[in-house]
């Protein structure tokens, strides 16, 4: 009998070190696993880059995020991540509550940022808009489709999380402040993939997607600029700077990258890397 | 050698109690401590509506209101719903079947709520936009029909108890009396259970205050009270659906982080007012029995 709790408790007491161990081995963190988070824009890229980086590395580990730009910049700021990915500029306030990190910066790619609306409001006929128009609906002051000449429907206007890459740099040029506040929006929603479900579950929707993110139920309007010609979100745009709304994509490290982090970027700016850039909807940055 | 290891047990046991109330307290303390700044910084403009981080605003009012309203509206729903299936499982169908349809319900407690969550993007706001021939289903309307679903099981199984619990005698005599099953139930059955009813749907109201993905999915988290105020059919904002959207983006140690805390303190605070709230109830009721 007392042999048997005797060594029912022994095999308790070796299962639960076991177990405490494999917890303290798995805590401990491997160096050559490299982890990636930020903007959703960007990551499509990375992610696929990653696979085919870690098939032709088997011995290396990449992890990758999402979070949206400004989840990136923090987490690489606080020294969590080894790259971070952002599709917007740093601001100067993320650089001064960093002091420790140095925040260095590795463009990738180019890409638009282009105003989107439901498939029902393209085919009834808006396929573009001012720059002006997309401020006053932003602001509130054009609330229904009607007033651009298109259907009597009241605009859903979707916003985005403050701190993504896409709101900054399309605010930046359509209110001309990346930080504005939208008056008139009705939903503020945070990666592109949520922005693109509500785009098309709504008939009546204005949002702001990157261009490698349109599809056939989202459409991308062209922008009308002042003298009359139209621009529409095409790659030959992006490459000659004629779209009003292009940005970098952006990875940063902290300091000058080492080791397999800078082998994976360096692979990225390569031209097997570069061909997923483009494969992704996206302009390579050698262009 | 026993009495060795009832020591250790009993040690066990009781580390175990002491690890459980400094998990609580440190949350407690350490939130309270993040939040600290933010109190002492923006005080009572924390009570205002205006939220922008950029111009270091933080005003939680809409997303009180949106935390409120949204628990309403679940409570709303799942309270009678609730009620009158633990009438039925304990009252109405054979006992034999009674655990059958009991855990089929407790299986939905067991679904993450990030597949509610899926499922509301999926179908409910579809369904929503098209019954109020809305521009967007992502409302607090949705979001309170989903969390109804969500805390359904618990009210469904603790009424049940309360229910089934009851001994037997007081059917007998009511019965006895002559009154129909109907008046069994609203004059003898319903009077005893109901203190623990209350217990149920103070905890089920704890979890609507606390759950955050699925809200955060559908609730359209935009910071704005609706006008009038209860439109419920606009989108709006939990403190939950605010935190999940942007405590990654706030630097640790910054004002907005801060805010961000000070928001989720006031939340926890209020579902521990009423968890001690239900903790009186519970207690009342063992008096009763």
């Amino acid at each position: 009998m007392l042999l048997i709790i005797k060594t029912s408790f022994m095999r308790k007491i070796i299962i639960l070190s076991v177990l405490a161990l494999t917890i303290f081995a798995c805590s401990e963190p491997k160096d050559d696993t490299i982890s990636v988070a930020g903007s959703t824009t960007v990551l499509p890229v990375v992610s696929s880059a990653a696979d085919l980086f870690m098939k032709q590395n088997p011995d290396s580990k990449i992890i990758v995020n999402a979070g949206g730009s400004g989840v990136g910049v923090n987490q690489l700021g606080s020294q969590r991540i080894e790259i971070g990915m952002i599709s917007r500029d740093i601001t100067k306030k993320e650089i001064s509550q960093y002091p420790n990190t140095s925040f260095k910066t590795h463009a990738i790619g180019r890409d638009a940022v282009v105003p989107v609306v439901s498939s029902e409001i393209y085919n009834a006929g808006i396929t573009s808009l001012t720059l002006d128009q997309l401020a006053k609906i932003y602001k509130g002051e054009i609330s229904n489709w009607k007033e651009l000449d298109g259907p009597d429907k009241e605009i859903l206007v979707i916003d985005k999380e403050a701190a993504r890459g896409t709101r900054h740099v399309f605010m930046e040029i359509v209110l001309g402040d990346k930080e504005a506040q939208a008056a008139g929006a009705d939903l503020v929603l945070g990666a592109n993939n949520e922005e693109q479900t509500a785009l098309v579950q709504s008939d009546a929707a204005l949002g702001i997607l990157s261009n490698g993110w349109l599809n056939d139920d989202v459409k991308g309007l062209s922008i009308k600029m002042p003298d009359g010609t139209l621009i529409e979100p095409s790659l030959e745009n992006i490459v000659t700077n004629k779209f009003p709304i292009t940005r970098d994509l952006v990875l940063i490290t902290n300091g000058t990258p080492t080791g397999k982090t800078k082998e994976f970027i360096d692979f990225i700016l390569s031209p097997e890397g570069q061909e997923i850039v483009v494969k992704n909807g996206y302009v390579g940055i050698s262009e | 050698m026993l009495a060795f290891q009832n020591k250790i047990g009993k040690g066990y046991v009781i580390a175990s109690t002491y690890v459980s109330i400094a998990i609580t307290l440190l949350i407690f303390i350490i939130l309270f401590w993040y939040s600290f700044e933010a109190f002492k910084e923006i005080g009572w403009d924390l009570f205002t509506r205006n939220w922008n981080p950029a111009t270091e605003e933080y005003g939680m009012l809409s997303m009180l209101y949106g935390t409120l309203m949204v628990t309403g509206i679940a409570l709303l729903i799942a309270v009678p719903v609730g009620i009158l299936t633990a009438i039925f499982t304990s009252e109405i169908i054979p006992k034999q079947y009674r655990l059958y349809i009991k855990s089929a319900i407790e299986l939905l407690a067991g679904i993450p709520s990030i597949i509610y969550g899926l499922i509301g993007i999926a179908f409910f706001s579809t369904w929503i936009s098209s019954w109020f021939d809305l521009a967007s289903g992502r409302t607090l309307l949705t979001a309170g029909f989903l969390l109804a679903i969500m805390i359904l099981p618990t009210i469904i199984t603790l009424s049940d108890d309360a229910f089934f619990n009851i001994p037997k005698k007081y059917r007998e005599a009511s019965k006895g009396l002559g009154l129909y099953t109907y008046e069994v139930l609203q004059k003898t059955i319903w009077p005893l259970a109901k203190k623990n009813i209350a217990g149920a749907v103070l905890l089920a109201l704890g979890r609507a205050l606390g759950e955050t993905m699925a809200v955060m999915l559908l609730v359209g988290s935009i910071d704005k009270i609706p006008d009038p105020f209860y439109q419920v059919t606009s989108p709006g904002q939990t403190i939950t659906s605010k935190l999940g959207r942007e405590v990654g983006e706030s630097a640790f140690g910054s004002l907005h982080f801060s805010a961000l805390n000070a928001i989720g303190f006031l939340l926890l605070l209020l579902v521990i007012t009423l968890t001690i709230f239900t903790q009186i109830y519970f207690r009342k009721k063992q008096e009763v029995l």
